[in-house]
């Protein structure tokens, strides 16, 4: 700005306003770099602590063959990983387990939340059922199995029946809290604005339930994996639990922990499309 | 007992609105609630009348049964005794025709702006785009055009309510009932807001009753100002406010005369002591 040829005013006039303009383009940029800057640092100490396990580990088994046969060491469960990718039989595991996975979470809890919506209509049914609700939701799934094989055989229907189970009490518990969790005063406005007991559950219960419902499905995509891998366990001829059950008996602890790895993986494929399509179905929720 | 219906009722038809008559008008409404077995009054002995067209703003201390007022005269408790009626008869349950309005804005966060103010046509079951025109209308009129689509959370406490009120007049309700609406607002924006309203409200001839525990607010913008005891609740006062009937600049009235005595007069009446 010095040496302008412009008369001083009109200098000030104009470099008032895009100096300031400057200044918070400049705050909000430096803003964002401080941010970006915090999330990798996150980031990098994370895959740092990760890396210093794992040398660790190797480092612990690689001259002790007792050790390493205990506990497999980093490079024999590489070694396995990539043995089983080039046979198929990760894929195809990770695929038969996925899909158990899968099944059971959708079916548990289209049937949960659907209970679990409507017992908002009826307080008194909602009562009458409560206890037995609980005592269904404090069973071990795991003592259900041996039943659960002999009703529905040694298929994929008794893993998708198990990762139901697991799943079904979860969701009808957390969308019925949801769904009498809703504001007694927005009730009454839609009251007032002359809205049915049914249009009341549609345009406000129904939506107003969706953070906890959410909330249910990230919670039972863990629980959905434990059901598919529990009944594979019991008996079955593929999937990552049954992989693990199979590797475990033969003391092939590296391609317990191969599989081990592919069943986490999985999780996390999981709950990132749950968070995926929870961002898409409640665009409301990015803002604010 | 035997029980006298009138044939209206035993048809099941509702009696007919009077021509002419108030659009609400409470006679000797009284209201005790049971607390541990003692019996106490809220609501002694209550009368009072809200004309067509008329905005009357009621006052009153902390804790004297405002809300057992609202809630009786939305239908939601029954009086012990007295009588209700709007437009000419009795009523019982909720009153067709009133829009209501709470402190609490209530708008709906997975809506948008808009589809918060389509909500009583939505549910009334006008058709789609009709809703829509009629929603964009007045939020243009609130002076929100360019915020259709702007889910609340991401409009600032003004706006929000500014929507509230759209949602409520929307619905062409014959009466308002404003419980503390402005309440929460920033002084600017409510002398703003309280103008806007008084502007669409006597712009179509509505009636509104206005429950507040804001003199300045009453007097600025109410025609009558009614002042309530306390509890057991009754009219203690009424002031007709004679600042000019259409009113609706409320920076203006509050600076015009006899505004300041009115203030003083009933600040007098709710007679606020300290404990």
């Amino acid at each position: 700005m010095n040496g302008s040829p412009l008369p001083p005013r009109a200098v000030a006039d104009a470099g008032i306003d895009s100096a300031a303009e400057n200044a918070a383009a400049r705050r909000l940029a430096a803003h964002r770099r401080a941010r970006l800057c915090a999330s990798l640092l996150v980031l990098a100490s994370q895959i740092a602590l990760l890396a210093a396990f794992i040398a660790f580990w190797e480092y612990m088994t690689a001259f002790d063959k007792q050790a390493a046969f205990m506990f497999g060491s980093p490079s024999a469960i590489a070694g396995f990983l990539l043995t089983m990718a080039s046979d198929g039989s990760l894929w195809r595991d990770t695929y038969v387990t996925g899909v158990e996975t899968l099944l059971g979470f959708l079916v548990g809890n289209v049937i949960g939340t659907l209970i679990g919506l409507s017992l908002w209509y009826s307080r008194f049914v909602s009562r009458v059922i409560e206890p037995f609700v609980i005592a269904l939701g404090s069973i071990p799934i795991i003592a259900l199995a041996p039943i659960i094989i002999i009703w529905f055989g040694t298929g994929l229907t008794s893993k998708i029946a198990m990762s139901t189970l697991s799943v079904v009490i979860v969701a009808l518990v957390t969308s019925y809290k949801g769904a009498v969790g809703v504001d007694a005063d927005q009730i009454n406005l839609m009251r007032t604005l002359g809205a049915s007991k049914f249009q009341i559950f549609r345009k406000l219960v129904v939506p107003a339930s969706l953070t906890d419902i959410f909330a249910g499905f990230k919670l039972t995509v863990g629980f959905a994996l434990i059901g598919a891998i529990v009944g594979e366990f019991m008996s079955s001829s593929e999937g990552l639990g049954h992989a693990i059950f199979k590797a475990g008996s033969l003391y092939i602890i590296p391609k317990v922990f191969a599989a081990l790895v592919a069943t986490i993986a999985l999780a996390l494929v999981l709950t990132f499309i749950v968070g995926k399509v929870e961002k898409l179905l409640m665009p409301w929720r990015r803002l604010g | 007992m035997s029980a006298v219906v009138s044939p209206a009722i035993a048809a099941g038809a509702r009696p007919p609105a009077q021509a002419g008559a108030p659009p609400l008008v409470v006679a000797h409404v009284a209201k005790s609630f049971d607390a541990d077995g003692r019996v106490v009054p809220v609501i002694g002995d209550l009368s009072l009348t809200l004309n067509e067209g008329e905005i009357v703003a009621i006052v009153g201390p902390s804790g004297c049964g405002k809300t057992t007022l609202l809630n009786t005269l939305c239908g939601l408790i029954a009086p012990d005794s007295g009588r209700v009626s709007w437009f000419g008869r009795e009523m019982s349950g909720q009153p067709a025709g009133v829009g209501y309005m709470l402190q609490k804005d209530l708008l709906l966060p997975w809506r948008t702006a808009l589809r918060n103010v389509m909500l009583g046509l939505e549910i009334r079951g006008v058709s789609l785009s009709e809703a829509e025109e009629r929603a964009h209308v007045m939020l243009d009129q609130l002076g929100l055009h360019g915020f259709a689509d702007h889910y609340p959370t991401t409009l600032s406490g003004g706006m929000r309510q500014r929507v509230a009120l759209a949602r409520t007049l929307v619905n062409e309700p014959d009466v308002l009932l404003l419980d503390e609406p402005f309440a929460a607002l920033d002084f600017q924006t409510k002398l703003l807001i309280e103008s806007d309203t008084a502007k669409l409200v006597r712009e179509s001839r509505r009636s509104v009753l206005l429950i507040t525990h804001d003199i300045e607010e009453a007097v600025s913008i109410a025609d009558r100002v009614i002042v309530l005891s306390k509890r057991p609740t009754r009219v203690k006062a009424i002031y007709d406010i004679a600042l000019g009937t259409e009113r609706t600049d409320m920076i203006a009235a509050r600076e015009s005369a006899g505004f300041v005595d009115y203030v003083r007069r009933i600040w007098a009446d709710l007679d606020v002591t300290r404990n």
